[in-house]
């Protein structure tokens, strides 16, 4: 007796339609969550242009310092003191010995803030600065 | 009337199931070829913080000096004669050009003095010309020594370059201090 096998006669395929909406939807998801490690600039500033400037390469060694036109300093994501960038920057400098210094600081500045800046950096002992400025057409 | 069966033809349809790998490539190429805000600047390397106590002072033979000061006018002298700032990088380059194959305790040392009142703006003008000044040198000597850019000089080669031609600017700390 022969049997005959049970056999949907449906060719069976995935609907591979959609997937790529799918594929769209899960990256319009992720470009709308994602927030690029940024932080709000609570100064005003412009920066100089230079022609000789050099990238930095890490990116992850950078810390940022903003001196704005009103004099204002801030130090990665807050207003501080003059007087307590020396504690905060040796503490970073501890746990990262190569820390850079970004100084973005206005271009119409005068040097007396500046130079108080660095020396309170030469105290915490994080002398690697790059002072940040534009490509000068 | 005879009615004539119309051909069944297959349904048309567009194959989508390449369309998510188009869509990944696309994505891949995005996420790499995307740059976010490169920081370019004029890189420095404070001296080291010594209390006035204990501070030596340390003479320096005036053709390895090359004093640079503005002031608050925005003034520029360089080694006490009154100069435009364009026109350092081109004063510099023949005096470090001078001091290659001299031995390293002989090398320039450029240093920057500034008041406090100068403009931030011209300090950096100043700083630009004097880096140039040393990357034009660097240039000259990789493209004479090594026939090559210094930028495809390999690391032997660069630490050479650097030795050769050390960029030593010196920022000298400004009359007052505040405390």
């Amino acid at each position: 007796m022969k049997f005959e096998k049970r056999r949907a006669n449906s060719n069976a395929a995935i609907p591979t339609a959609s997937l790529s909406d799918i594929i769209f939807i899960l990256l319009l998801f992720f470009m709308v969550t994602t927030t690029l490690r940024e932080v709000d600039v609570l100064v005003q500033y412009k920066l100089p242009e230079a022609k000789a400037i050099e990238k930095i390469e890490n990116k992850r060694l950078v810390t940022y310092l903003w001196i704005g036109r009103d004099e204002r300093i801030q130090l990665n994501d807050a207003i501080v003191k003059l007087e307590e960038i020396q504690d905060i920057m040796y503490n970073k400098r501890v746990q990262l010995p190569q820390v850079i210094v970004s100084l973005r600081i206005d271009k119409n500045s005068s040097m007396g803030i500046v130079t108080d800046v660095q020396q309170k950096l030469r105290r915490a002992d994080a002398r690697r600065i790059n002072y940040s400025t534009l490509l000068a057409p | 009337m005879v009615k004539i069966k119309k051909k069944k033809r297959p349904d048309p349809e567009i194959p989508t199931s390449s369309m998510s790998d188009i869509s990944f490539l696309l994505l891949l190429f995005f996420l790499v070829s995307t740059v976010i805000d490169v920081d370019t600047g004029i890189g420095l390397t404070l001296p080291e913080y010594i209390p006035l106590e204990q501070a030596e002072v340390v003479p320096l033979s005036k053709d390895r000096l090359a004093a640079l000061l503005i002031n608050e006018n925005g003034d520029v002298l360089l080694n006490g004669e009154i100069i435009s700032i364009p026109q350092i990088q081109k004063n510099l380059i023949e005096r470090i050009s001078s001091k290659i194959g001299q031995p390293k305790n002989k090398k320039l040392v450029v240093s920057v003095k500034v008041d406090r009142k100068t403009n931030y703006n011209l300090y950096i003008m100043a700083l630009d010309q004097v880096k140039g000044a040393y990357f034009e040198v660097r240039e000259t000597y990789s493209r004479t020594k090594y026939g090559k850019k210094v930028g495809e000089l390999d690391e032997k080669e660069t630490t050479e370059l650097r030795d050769e031609i050390p960029i030593i600017i010196s920022i000298a700390e400004p009359e007052q201090i505040k405390k």
